[in-house]
């Protein structure tokens, strides 16, 4: 099972990144499909649970540097495939399910049009909006920086959901991934277009597997605050040459609030069950 | 950090990133004002009788520069003698002498990472369950006030 479940993540993974490169009608497809994997992955993370299964989110590097979208196709339709031959491990009804759910992708995968890939060419453009070189780098190194740090953020709240039963927070934890994911792919497709898409590297266990919830509630609520400060420098550094992109990251620093709210709502709640 | 086309590779596909379940030695540089770290993994391998450092890997608790940083010095150090290594970690902390702390907290965490891996490496050799050490960076990363882009 736990085999399974890396070949998941890895699949679910390559699969939005290839959603990232697609400039056409494939990208949309590409993207839902990857959500698709994503879930299957926590349903076979919560039958871990249940089963006891001490796991992981450790995970090989993701080769995505193509030139064009069909290779990458076909290495996901073969990362479907090693997923198929792996899907005795886990309960029949979920087997069935997952099964069901990668034969119509692989065939949907197999039928896609080929697309040229730019998204590694470090074009460091974006949309045509004129920056100046250390506005480029800032946003550069934002992308980087924040795309890793959504995905870390998806990885941290799903591992605390699949291990507590308790609704009020899990509902908490839920939109948090929620949110993340649109961070993710709002910058993913960001450095798709500058030519520098990159998968987010691996996360360390101790960053998921927290032993002390409060400290990391804390942590959390100053590194939002952090964020929002890297979007506000950014704002007004692109705000001269792009009013819209300028809007975007005031629009990323406001959500941070509503994280923030979250996150004390859930600090909140944590420290008076434990004070109770 | 001025961003150029070999620190984009680097953040791209940092090279040597990840565990190594079966290495010889582990080593850790931690700054422990904000609990960043960096591990280093080591497989050591034997030429003649010369102990040299036949695979590296690195994992990050830190921000892109840190990788970039881990990705750069633990290619630097593949395949070199343990005697190479710590010539190139005290390289790199001579360099560092010469940068801001802000600039230098990060890379120096990989440098003490590596020293503390191949230090690990050496007690091991007394004692192979001896446990993997950790050193504490001296330079703050804290940003300058009031910097803008």
């Amino acid at each position: 099972m736990k085999e399974l479940s890396i070949k998941v993540h890895e699949a679910w993974l390559a699969t939005l990144m290839a959603g990232f490169m697609s400039k056409g009608s494939n990208k949309q497809k590409l993207v839902n499909f990857s959500d698709i994997i994503f879930r299957h992955f926590t349903w076979v993370e919560a039958e871990m649970v249940a089963a006891g299964v001490s796991y992981d989110y450790d995970r090989e590097m993701i080769p995505i540097k193509v030139a064009s979208l069909g290779v990458m196709l076909q290495n996901i339709i073969n990362r479907l495939s090693q997923i198929a031959q792996e899907l005795d491990s886990v309960s029949g009804d979920l087997a069935h399910r997952i099964s069901h759910d990668l034969k119509y992708i692989t065939f949907v995968l197999s039928n896609m049009r080929d697309e040229e890939v730019t998204a590694f060419d470090a074009n460091r453009e974006l949309d045509g909006i004129e920056l100046n070189d250390a506005a480029r780098d800032a946003l550069t190194l934002f992308l980087f920086e924040e795309s890793y740090k959504e995905y870390e953020l998806i990885m941290i709240y799903n591992y605390l959901k699949a291990n507590s039963k308790d609704a009020y927070v899990n509902r908490i934890f839920q939109i948090l991934i929620d949110e993340s994911f649109f961070h993710l792919k709002s910058f993913g497709d960001m450095m798709a277009k500058m030519g520098i898409l990159a998968v987010p590297r691996m996360i360390s266990r101790e960053v998921y597997q927290i032993e002390d919830i409060q400290a990391f509630f804390y942590a959390g609520i100053d590194e939002e605050l952090a964020a929002k400060e890297e979007c506000r420098k950014l704002s007004e550094a692109v705000s001269a040459n792009s009013p819209e992109l300028a809007k975007f990251f005031d629009f990323i620093n406001n959500q941070e609030n509503y994280h923030i709210a979250l996150m004390k709502d859930a600090l909140a709640y944590w420290e008076k069950g434990t004070n109770d | 950090m001025d961003v150029n086309a070999q620190l984009i590779e680097h953040m791209m596909e940092p090279k040597n990133y990840g565990a190594m379940p079966q290495s010889d030695a582990q080593g850790i540089g931690k700054n422990p004002e904000n609990g960043e770290k960096v591990a280093i993994y080591l497989k050591m391998g034997n030429d003649d009788g010369e102990i040299y450092i036949e695979d590296i890997r690195f994992q990050a608790i830190g921000c892109t520069t840190t990788v970039v940083a881990g990705s750069m010095i633990t290619e630097e150090a593949k395949e070199l003698s343990i005697r190479g290594a710590r010539n190139l970690i005290e390289a790199t902390f001579r360099i560092l002498t010469k940068v801001p702390p802000e600039d230098a907290a990060c890379s120096e965490m990989v440098a003490l990472a590596l020293k503390a891996a191949l230090d690990t490496y050496e007690k091991r050799v007394d004692d192979p369950d001896f446990p993997p050490i950790t050193y504490q960076i001296d330079n703050t990363c804290t940003p300058k006030e009031g910097e803008e882009i």
